[in-house]
């Protein structure tokens, strides 16, 4: 089987999803990477991101929830697929393995 | 998190406008939702947590990267296209449509009646068109099959003539190479056949052994060539075959004898001929043997019969045409006169309905009916449909609140006019039903007028087409004006309650009563005047005296012992005169060319009717003579003598015309009176030089008997008496002059009476209309009313101002129709050569019967609005 490629950036994203659960829309999605990571995180990218892992079939969306500060417009709201969780646990043990493949004496000296 | 947020809501805080059009133009459309929404939150975001410009600045840049220029719309995201014929819209017109039917009984009770009245007319209508196109067109060879006419030229004028020589059918075939088939046809006449004590009269007629060839008559016994291929053929009918011999089966083979003279073969048993066919007979015999005992008909100046033919298949009829022009040429039939006489011809499927001849080309007929009703069932239609319009429009106040809302609410006009023309054809869809369930109900008093066997053709597909396309056509005439009217309303001014109807469509509505009602006079002038032709036809002073005047033919041995028979007759009490003609008094339509006179142009070329007749003809008839006198016992001159009527006096332009000579051929003769002239066609055509010799040698034709009048039965039983003890052999019929005379003018009389119901239909549905028109005018100006009678008005005013709009408008319509009527009904007369004078009484009386209803339509509404207590209309409000 071909495995899924995550980029780190989707990762992260499809993470945050995942994270938010009931509230992930492109506005909370990017206001929690900007908390979490610290970083400056563009709306646009974040909104590509999603598109794409839509596309993909890594999250599903649907439309709801219109409130009068952004007019009237409808948020479209992301979940997880089962699809997307499985990408996920397998990127999570790839890196799992790679850790426990790494020589404790290394680990050491990295300071962990 | 987010309720943590502040609202972006006052004017600095909201992005730069340009940005976000430019965001709406060319973001994705399929995300621009959320993407707008989206954008427009991190907008607040971005103020709350670095400022104006940096928020600015980022949300730019956002836009810019979301721009999708060439992205397109795959998922729709406009909702009023799904919801357009979702199913809760559907189902909600249709609610809407029957709560509508429901509330209005009286004017939705208006439209389905009018329209049902209207396409049931349509429906019978187009049935009867369908019946008389479907007449002769059984015929597998129809595509083949010509009759022919000849063409005379004399004098500078063209005469056109259906009766032809009897020897031309062998000619054709012998000389043009095209034509397969021919086949004389002669006129059917009812012959007297035999079998042991079986005796019955049958109608005859006689044709050449290529007929049933030719022709698609289902054989049950014998076959198309063998048919009638032997002098003593005969070909007869099953019914004629079950009469005689008991089956079709135990007829083949048998001898049966014809007139009591001589014995015919039958040959050939045919299925009783439908009401789908022209050509109607009993039996048929072989021409040869027609042509035995009929000496003239080997003869080419003399014309009888009628003669078809049967052309190649890859034969060009142009072709055909051209070379039997001077077929005729060959054959010296006017005895030495130039020849001027050319054949054409006329494919024998158009000769039911076209079967009048005008100058020399055949032209009209019933064909003329077809498009008379035709336009009949168009205008009936069209006056419901009018109903339909107008009384929708006009009540276009009640729905128009339903439409604001509708706009309001997101209605498109598309969809509106689709609401509307559906509940037209909702409407329609009723109203045809009730349409089919009438025609169904009347097609056999229908058939009795008509005498067709319509029936409704529930099992074609090509009816249910027919019914299909006629509701389409009627709901979408009849929707399509309030449909594109009531969806074209302002919902703001709906809203508003400032809904008036405007003028553009008030004069509309009182366009189309004036058109209905136009239509309706048009109709009720043709009722006028088609009623009076024939009545003027039927009751016209011919000439003679048709009444009391029977006749029987001279068959048998009644013709060897006429002197004894006139004897006998003479003794009845009833019987006031006897004499004897070749022909039948009501209608002789035979004809000879051969007459010559001294001073008469070789060149010209006249049709004379021939009549042999006996002693006391003129008196018996109750002729006028002009000069000189009836043919008399006591000059034996007179055998040789002629009558002539004034029609061939003026021809031969004698001054003194009593003992001119006058020559038929080779027999010689003076003349010994004139006749003052009379009727003896029908009032179609003019009335055709006439000439009479003594038929005393051979007594040929009919007796005609003139009887005392209210003496009738005893009369005639007497008479049945005597011809029953000379004539053993023969059965005794006998016919009324006048019956056979009216009998001419059948299809005026079913026309006649047809356009009475027509017209009556027409001025009812208008009236339907009127009738709901009135109601809601009515009711529209119940606070006016109120107020007019609390200042005093009184109750005839009030009728008179509410009457006098709809009668200004029949007014209208009366000027309008008039010219009309008259230009299409003189149309109709030129039909016949002797006819009424259109006068203009006939408009007044059309005119005056269409305002009388009018206000007995309108004044019914007019009068309960005017005798309403003003406190009850005034309380509300």
């Amino acid at each position: 089987m071909k495995r899924t490629f995550l980029g780190e950036f989707e990762e992260v994203v499809l993470l945050t999803v995942a994270i938010l659960g009931e509230e992930a829309y492109g506005v909370t999605v990017t206001q929690e990477l900007e908390q979490k990571t610290g970083r400056s995180v563009g709306f646009s990218t974040v909104h590509t991101t999603l598109q794409r892992m839509e596309e993909k079939g890594l999250l599903s969306s649907k439309m709801g929830g219109a409130t009068a500060e952004r007019g009237g417009r409808r948020k479209r709201f992301f979940t997880v697929t089962a699809f997307g969780r499985k990408a996920l646990t397998e990127v999570k043990q790839v890196r799992e393995e790679l850790w426990n493949a790494l020589p404790p004496q290394t680990l050491q000296l990295m300071g962990g | 998190m987010m309720t943590e947020r502040r609202n972006p809501t006052s004017e600095s805080a909201s992005p730069p406008r340009w940005v976000t059009k430019l965001l709406t133009w060319l973001a994705d459309p399929r995300t621009l939702e959320e993407v707008h929404g989206d954008l427009l939150e991190m907008y607040g975001y971005w103020l709350q947590t670095g400022g104006k410009r940096k928020a600015n600045r980022r949300y730019m840049l956002s836009v810019f990267k979301l721009l999708r220029p060439f992205a397109r719309r795959t998922r729709s995201t406009d909702d009023s296209k799904i919801h357009l014929f979702s199913r809760d819209m559907i189902q909600n017109y249709f609610k809407i449509a029957l709560r509508n039917l429901v509330k209005s009984k009286t004017f939705s009770g208006i439209n389905v009646l009018g329209l049902a009245l209207g396409m049931a007319c349509s429906l019978l209508i187009m049935l009867w068109i369908k019946d008389e196109l479907s007449i002769d067109a059984f015929h597998a060879n129809k595509q083949q099959l010509y009759r022919i006419y000849m063409r005379e030229y004399f004098s500078g004028k063209v005469q056109g003539v259906v009766w032809t020589p009897g020897p031309l059918a062998a000619e054709l075939k012998k000389s043009v190479p095209e034509i397969e088939m021919t086949t004389p046809y002669e006129w059917v006449s009812s012959e007297t056949f035999s079998l042991g004590d079986k005796i019955h009269k049958q109608q005859t007629n006689a044709a050449s052994a290529d007929f049933f060839k030719m022709f698609t008559y289902k054989l049950l016994q014998g076959t198309p060539a063998a048919a009638l291929k032997d002098p003593n053929s005969l070909a007869i009918s099953r019914s004629m075959a079950e009469n005689f011999f008991g089956s079709p089966e135990a007829a083949i083979g048998k001898a049966i004898r014809f007139n009591n003279r001589k014995d015919l073969m039958v040959t050939a048993v045919f299925e009783n001929i439908g009401q789908n066919s022209t050509l109607k007979f009993d039996c048929l015999r072989n021409w040869e043997g027609f042509v035995e005992d009929n000496d003239w008909a080997k003869d080419w100046g003399t014309t009888d019969p009628l003669t078809f033919f049967m052309i190649r298949n890859d034969a060009d009829p142009a072709k055909v045409e051209a070379k039997i022009k001077h077929l005729l040429d060959k054959y010296n039939r006017d005895q030495g006169k130039p020849f001027k006489t050319q054949l054409a011809m006329q494919p024998f499927h158009e000769y039911y309905l076209n079967s009048n001849i005008k100058d020399a080309h055949m032209d009209g007929g019933r064909i003329e009916y077809v498009r008379l009703f035709s336009l009949v069932a168009v205008f009936i239609l069209l006056i419901a449909c009018i109903n339909f319009m107008n009384l929708a429009t006009a009540r276009s106040a009640k729905r128009a609140k339903e439409v604001g809302v509708r706009k309001v609410v997101g209605a498109m006009r598309s969809m509106l006019v689709g609401q509307f023309m559906g509940e037209a054809i909702l409407l329609t869809i009723f109203s045809i039903v009730l349409a089919v369930l009438m025609v169904a109900l009347v097609i056999p008093s229908f058939n009795v007028l008509t005498e067709k066997q319509i029936t409704l053709p529930l099992y074609q597909p090509s009816f249910w087409g027919i019914l299909a396309g006629l509701l389409l056509v009627t709901g979408f005439v009849a929707g399509s004006y309030p449909a594109f009217f009531l969806s074209s309303l302002n919902p703001v001014r709906i809203l508003k309650g400032a809904f008036k109807l405007d003028t553009k469509s008030t004069w509309l509505r009182q366009g189309l009563v004036v058109f209905q009602f136009g239509l309706s006079i048009i109709l009720i002038v043709g009722m006028i005047i088609i009623y009076q032709q024939v009545d003027f036809v039927q009751h016209k002073n011919l000439g003679y005296d048709r009444e009391n005047l029977i006749y029987f033919p001279l068959e048998g041995d009644l013709s060897k012992n006429y002197e004894v028979l006139h004897a006998e007759l003479s003794q009845v009490p009833g019987v006031k005169q006897v004499s004897h003609m070749t022909s039948s008094p009501a209608s002789n339509g035979s004809g000879t060319e051969g007459i010559s006179w001294t001073g008469g142009d070789p060149n010209d070329k006249v049709r004379f009717t021939p009549v042999g007749v006996g002693y006391d003809f003129v008196k018996t008839m109750n002729l006028k003579l002009v000069d000189g006198r009836d043919f008399s016992k006591t000059f034996a001159t007179d055998s040789t003598g002629f009558l002539i009527n004034e029609a061939a006096l003026k021809v031969t332009g004698y001054k003194n015309p009593i003992g001119k000579p006058l020559k038929w051929g080779n027999r010689e003769g003076r003349i010994v009176g004139v006749l003052k002239d009379f009727h003896f066609q029908s009032l179609h055509s003019s009335i055709r030089p006439l000439i009479a010799y003594l038929g005393v040698k051979e007594h040929h034709g009919n007796a005609i008997i003139r009887i005392e009048a209210g003496k009738t039965v005893e009369t005639l039983a007497a008479i049945e008496k005597i011809c029953k003890k000379l004539n053993p052999t023969f059965p005794f019929t006998y016919s009324f002059t006048d019956q056979e005379y009216a009998r001419q003018y059948q299809s005026e009389q079913v026309v006649s009476k047809l356009s009475n119901y027509f017209a009556f239909l027409a001025i009812f549905i208008s009236c339907l209309g009127l009738f709901g028109l009135a109601t809601f005018t009515a009711e529209q100006r119940t606070k006016e009313i109120g107020v007019r009678k609390v200042l005093g008005a009184s109750v005839g005013g009030i009728v008179g101002l509410l009457s006098k709009d709809f009668l200004k408008l029949v007014a209208i319509a009366i000027v309008i129709a008039s010219p009309l009527a008259w230009w299409l009904m003189n149309k109709w007369l030129q039909g016949f050569a002797y006819k009424i004078e259109i006068e203009w009484w006939m408009f007044g009386l059309a005119g005056l019967l269409s305002v009388l209803i009018a206000v007995a339509t309108v004044s019914f509404q007019s009068i309960k609005a005017a005798l309403m207590n003003p406190v009850k209309s005034l309380r509300s409000e």
